[in-house]
């Protein structure tokens, strides 16, 4: 040891005080390891354990139809594990020449905030923490400044005189810089216009949420909460199965009602109206014809350049 | 050759050692501390209650005629003739201002419709002729489930747009290949004798991750914590 | 091969045996520093379980001191090569071997810039989602995936450059310029890159008017070419002050042996020295006897002075035998600077350049020299491999002059002002236009609508940010006292300025116009202090290992199984 370690003590240096010295030397080695170990004890508590099925697998994009069947049962029985309901997940498909607009008409608006829970319960969102997809604001009148905007009004009734109402939730741009940022192409732009997330590639870095315009995108912040009487059984890959903490997730267009042809959860749930979804390649629907009949709307934050598919307008 | 060692920069002597001999005690004392979790433990989730699930309902919150023939519901409100005889036509009375004066047997409505009382006459809609059906003002006479034309023939824009889907509510499926879509007419959200919507207690808001009872508000300008 | 391999090997399980031995300082040192790093282990076990919810990060301010620590931490190790510039480009000798510890210096900031991006990830089992191949890389598109290549490229980059210079030194050999000139310049510009890269990461973001701003990548580079030069001067006087062995008044008493007449050589020192310094042999035999006839032998004990510091003589002097250790006297301590073992020359750089010495030569064992005038020293320079050896060697000097930490004062000082100045710039822009996106600066400076978490911050920035600048640019700094003051202003102060200033705020108020402060949770603390726990130790290993070789003192030749088989 002393011939080869040109630093240890050579002169002077009995065989005893080696001795001493080494004994010393092995003992911090093990109660550094023993401290290592502790340090390493809150992990005992990791219960949310990635499957090597689910740790393998591969990118949305290139799963085969047979890869996707087998993920599908694999979300299908996770959930059951967790929740004991069956659910029905589908991986749907964008359609051919369609392609989604939401218009909301804020002369309407109340601010009632049902759109916000009803979507909270469709999209199987957590509880707690709470992930809300859309967040209504209440601006005064006369002005679309949004540093304005309050988010917590909390009066005893709605429309409250002198405001108005504005929900923003993802504006499913068709220049999305949630899409451009992903380092990892976890989120992108199907050919419906709507921009999806797979929850199952995301690695959590947050930087869409950093690059989004409107604030519309959300992070599991911890494990979703899903009260078992509140989880919505009707699933989609791209949509509204259950999430893992560490994973961001936003709006959807609800894939699963609306690529099957149904009308989103917030905008059935509107007691006024004032949500209206639709094809705009199709020039018969309500929202080509709001966009074609309406004389003002906003995109908002249009000077951002990425030209939403959700069209806020007024109608008085 | 066998090169002796040069000299350690350190200092020789028991001073290592001793520092060893507390570093072995310390990372021994970490692992205790480690182990008991005595810092940064993660805080509890605060109590964030269910929304209650009237917020969730989708259905709208009255029922036209239409809805409650189809759901059976007790019509007698709607049989004008248990009451008023045939070929007379129920009288109106105003008072001074011009104002309609309810009568008692009618004290459930409320008169509300169109600002300064412009339209406060029953027989601009209800047919003074046959009061099971309305009048519009072309002529037509229209069932009591089919009132929106009648709602059309003063509001024609939104009669339009309703028309069009771009007003009211809408509910099943966009997509008329997959199934149909549910319209709503006029007097599902609307009470014909008081249009304006009445206003409705909010769901609750929403909660910030680290302080839950804090609003994030800019505009009222609260204190800082 | 298998010897090269084996050669390799036995470099790095000395490298590492090395690691684990020092005095009791080391050991204080490298003990509480493991220990934080465990802490900090601990707190991001407990994140792993509980997620990013343990932290004081939210949907509102989706990144905190993690992502600050990571911005500041690239900065630092792009400015390594403002060390690597005076020294390549303009030739800078009193830098030369500071390069390696800027280079390594780097390396240890790359690898905790990656641990603190990895301690963000929400998922960081899907880590392998970002490799190219393996996952799905949205390359060119993304800035994080362009700040992926650029930061593991630098590592490379810096950890080839640092581990082949050493790995030379340790053998002894000149390292061959191709094999490093090239990535050197390489590091140069991708130094740049890397913080730009991390610049961009924040302007190319449209929705975020407070990074959207075209100055950002200006400001970040100056500010990182202020706080990294000024953590380097830090690091080298530490670095000074710990390698040191004694203080000047040790090596007072001495016998000068080196002025000593001696014996006049014969032609069996000859063979001792072609045996010693095989690359003697190619001297032509006329060569050797003119040098022959100007040598002179001395035969010294343990202890006694050959040359001293700030003397002049023109005498060279090469080991035949023996140990001689090189010492040089900064700032009335002395250290070693390297070592001369049988075949090594010494005092040939003040004898070729009648200068005064630079260092005290004294034999650390009895110890036989041949003594050169500098002419008969030339005559062996004829020799074309002699020459190259000898030319080689002179520049291998671990030295760290107080001119060499001025330069990087001169560096620090004009990034200083350069960034007081851009930050200045910003500042104006923001208030004096006076639009909607001033609510981010707003609240920054002087708080918004009852919301004031930054503000001390900042101010204490901009006061550190000044108070440095100002002792930089006074004289006054010219004093070690007062340049180490300044740094220390200028290292907080920036990473305030950076972080806090320039992370936070840009979530603030959120694009719905939301004000939700931050402030980071204790485990989220605990887990940066481990990470920089983690790096510092791993800078403190990384000098532990290059400074024995930079001073000769961990070598091929005192390997034991070689020697023995020497023997």
């Amino acid at each position: 040891m002393a011939a080869t370690a040109p630093f240890s003590k050579p002169d002077k240096t009995s065989d005893h005080a080696m001795t001493r010295r080494n004994f010393l030397r092995g003992s911090v080695a093990v109660s550094g390891m023993a401290a290592l170990a502790a340090s390493l004890a809150p992990l005992r508590q990791l219960k949310d354990f990635t499957s090597t099925e689910e740790f393998l697998q591969k990118y949305y994009k290139e799963l085969t139809p047979e890869d996707m069947k087998k993920v599908l049962a694999r979300i299908e029985r996770d959930v059951q594990r967790q929740y004991g309901i069956r659910p029905h997940v589908r991986d749907l498909r964008p359609m051919d020449g369609v392609e989604f607009v939401y218009c909301l008409n804020l002369t309407r608006c109340i601010g009632c905030r049902k759109c916000v829970h009803a979507c909270v319960a469709e999209n199987n969102q957590s509880r707690n923490p709470e992930i809300q997809y859309i967040r209504v604001l209440r601006l005064p009148h006369g002005s679309l400044d949004i540093e304005k905007a309050e988010h917590r009004y909390d009066p005893k009734a709605v429309p409250e005189k002198g405001y108005f109402y504005m929900p923003v939730q993802c504006q499913q741009c068709e220049n999305p810089p949630c899409v451009k940022v992903c380092p990892v192409n976890a989120t992108w732009q199907e050919k419906d216009g709507i921009t999806v997330i797979d929850y199952d590639w995301c690695i959590g870095c947050r930087y869409c949420e950093a690059a989004c315009p409107y604030w519309a995108r959300r992070f599991n912040f911890g494990k979703p909460q899903i009260p078992q009487e509140r989880l919505n059984p009707e699933m989609a890959y791209l949509g509204n199965r259950p999430r893992r903490q560490g994973v961001m997730e936003k709006c959807h267009f609800c894939i699963q009602r609306t690529r099957a042809g149904r009308y989103p959860a917030c905008l059935e749930v509107c007691p006024v109206g004032a949500r209206k979804f639709g094809n705009i390649l199709d020039p018969e629907s309500e929202v080509s014809y709001i966009l074609r009949e309406k004389r003002v709307f906003i995109q908002l934050k249009e000077e951002m350049g990425t030209s939403p598919r959700f069209f806020y307008y007024f109608d008085k | 050759m066998n090169f002796p060692p040069p000299p350690s920069p350190g200092r020789p002597g028991g001073k290592s050692d001793l520092v060893l001999a507390v570093l072995g005690v310390a990372f021994l004392t970490m692992a205790g501390l480690l182990v008991a979790n005595l810092w940064g433990r993660t805080p509890a989730r605060p109590n964030i209650p269910l929304v209650e699930v009237k917020f969730l309902a989708t259905t709208p919150w009255r029922q036209s005629y239409a809805a409650l023939v189809a759901a059976k519901e007790d019509m007698s409100d709607y049989d004008c003739y248990g009451c008023h005889e045939k070929d007379k036509p129920p009288p109106i009375r105003y008072d001074e201002n011009h104002k309609i004066l309810i009568p008692k047997e009618h004290s459930d409505i409320v008169m509300g419709h169109g600002s300064h009382d412009r339209n406060n006459l029953c027989y601009n809609c209800h047919n003074e002729q046959n009061l099971l059906t309305f009048q519009v003002r072309d002529g037509r006479e229209l069932k009591f489930d089919n009132s929106p034309p009648l709602c059309g023939s003063c509001h024609g824009p939104t009669y339009r747009d309703w028309e069009a889907g771009a007003h009211g509510r809408i509910s099943g499926y966009w997509d008329a290949r997959a199934g149909a879509a549910q319209r709503l007419a006029c007097v599902s959200c609307h009470n014909p004798h008081a249009p304006r919507i009445p206003t409705r207690e909010p769901a609750p808001g929403p909660h910030s991750l680290h302080d839950p009872q804090r609003a994030p508000s800019p505009a009222a300008g609260e204190p800082s914590h | 091969m298998t010897t090269a391999i084996r050669n390799y090997g036995t470099f790095l399980a000395r490298c590492a045996r090395v690691a684990f031995v020092g005095d009791a300082r080391y050991y204080g040192w490298m003990g509480l520093l493991t220990a934080i790093a465990l802490v900090g282990l601990n707190a991001y076990c407990k994140q792993l379980v509980d997620g990013l919810m343990v932290t004081g990060m939210s949907d509102e301010v989706s990144w905190g001191v993690y992502i600050a620590n990571f911005t500041f931490l690239v900065g630092v190790a792009a400015a390594a090569v403002m060390m690597v510039i005076p020294v390549y480009i303009y030739n800078n000798e009193e830098l030369h071997d500071l390069v390696i510890f800027g280079e390594l210096l780097a390396v240890a900031a790359i690898i905790m810039c990656l641990m603190f991006v990895t301690v963000d990830l929400g998922r960081p089992d899907r880590f392998w989602h970002l490799i190219p191949g393996l996952g799905q890389m949205n390359f060119p598109n993304s800035m994080l995936s362009w700040d992926v290549i650029v930061l593991n490229g630098y590592l490379l980059l810096n950890v080839h450059i640092c581990g082949y210079l050493l790995y030379m030194r340790y053998l002894g050999r000149r390292p061959s310029k191709w094999f490093y000139i090239p990535f050197v310049f390489i590091a140069i510009v991708w130094a740049v890159s890397i913080h730009t890269v991390t610049a961009f990461l924040y302007v190319g973001l449209g929705g975020r008017p407070f990074w959207n701003s075209a100055i950002v990548g200006p400001r970040f580079l100056a500010s990182a070419f202020a706080a990294g030069p000024a953590l380097i001067i830090l690091a080298l006087q530490v670095v000074r002050r710990v390698t040191a062995s004694g203080t000047a008044a040790d090596l007072q008493d001495r016998v000068d042996a080196g002025g000593l007449p001696g014996r006049p050589a014969r032609a069996d020192d000859w063979a001792t020295l072609a045996r010693v310094l095989p690359a003697v042999g190619g001297v032509s035999p006329a060569n050797r006897d003119k040098v022959l006839a100007a040598a002179t032998v001395l035969d010294v004990a343990a202890g006694e002075v050959l040359l001293r510091q700030g003397s002049t003589s023109s005498d060279a002097f090469f080991v035949l035998e023996g140990r001689v250790v090189v010492k040089r006297e900064e700032s009335g301590r002395t250290r070693v600077t390297r070592t001369a073992l049988a075949g090594d020359q010494f005092g040939e750089v003040s004898a070729l350049h009648g200068t005064a010495r630079m260092a005290t030569a004294m034999a650390e064992e009895p110890t036989r020299v041949l003594r050169l005038p500098a002419a008969a020293v030339k005559v062996l320079m004829e020799n074309r491999e002699l020459n190259q050896l000898i030319n080689s060697r002179m520049t291998e000097r671990l030295m760290i002059t107080d001119r060499a930490l001025l330069t990087l004062r001169g560096i620090v000082q004009v990034s200083m002002i350069i960034n007081v100045f851009l930050l200045a710039n910003e500042v104006f822009k923001e208030f004096y236009s006076g639009n909607l996106h001033v609510a981010s600066s707003k609240y920054l400076f002087l708080g918004l609508h009852g919301h004031y978490a930054l503000v001390p911050w900042i101010w204490t920035a901009v006061a550190l940010n000044l108070v440095g600048m100002v002792l930089l640019i006074l004289p006054i700094s010219r004093s070690l006292k007062w340049l180490d003051v300044a740094c220390v202003c200028c290292i907080i102060g920036i990473w305030i300025e950076k972080g806090m200033g320039l992370v936070i705020p840009g979530f603030i108020p959120t694009p719905l116009g939301a004000i939700v402060d931050y402030s980071p949770s204790l485990n989220e603390a605990l887990v940066c202090f481990g990470i920089w726990a983690f790096g510092l130790l791993c800078y403190t290993v990384f000098l532990r290992m290059s400074v024995p070789i930079l001073q000769g003192r961990l070598t091929k030749a005192n390997e034991r199984p070689l020697s023995a088989d020497a023997a």
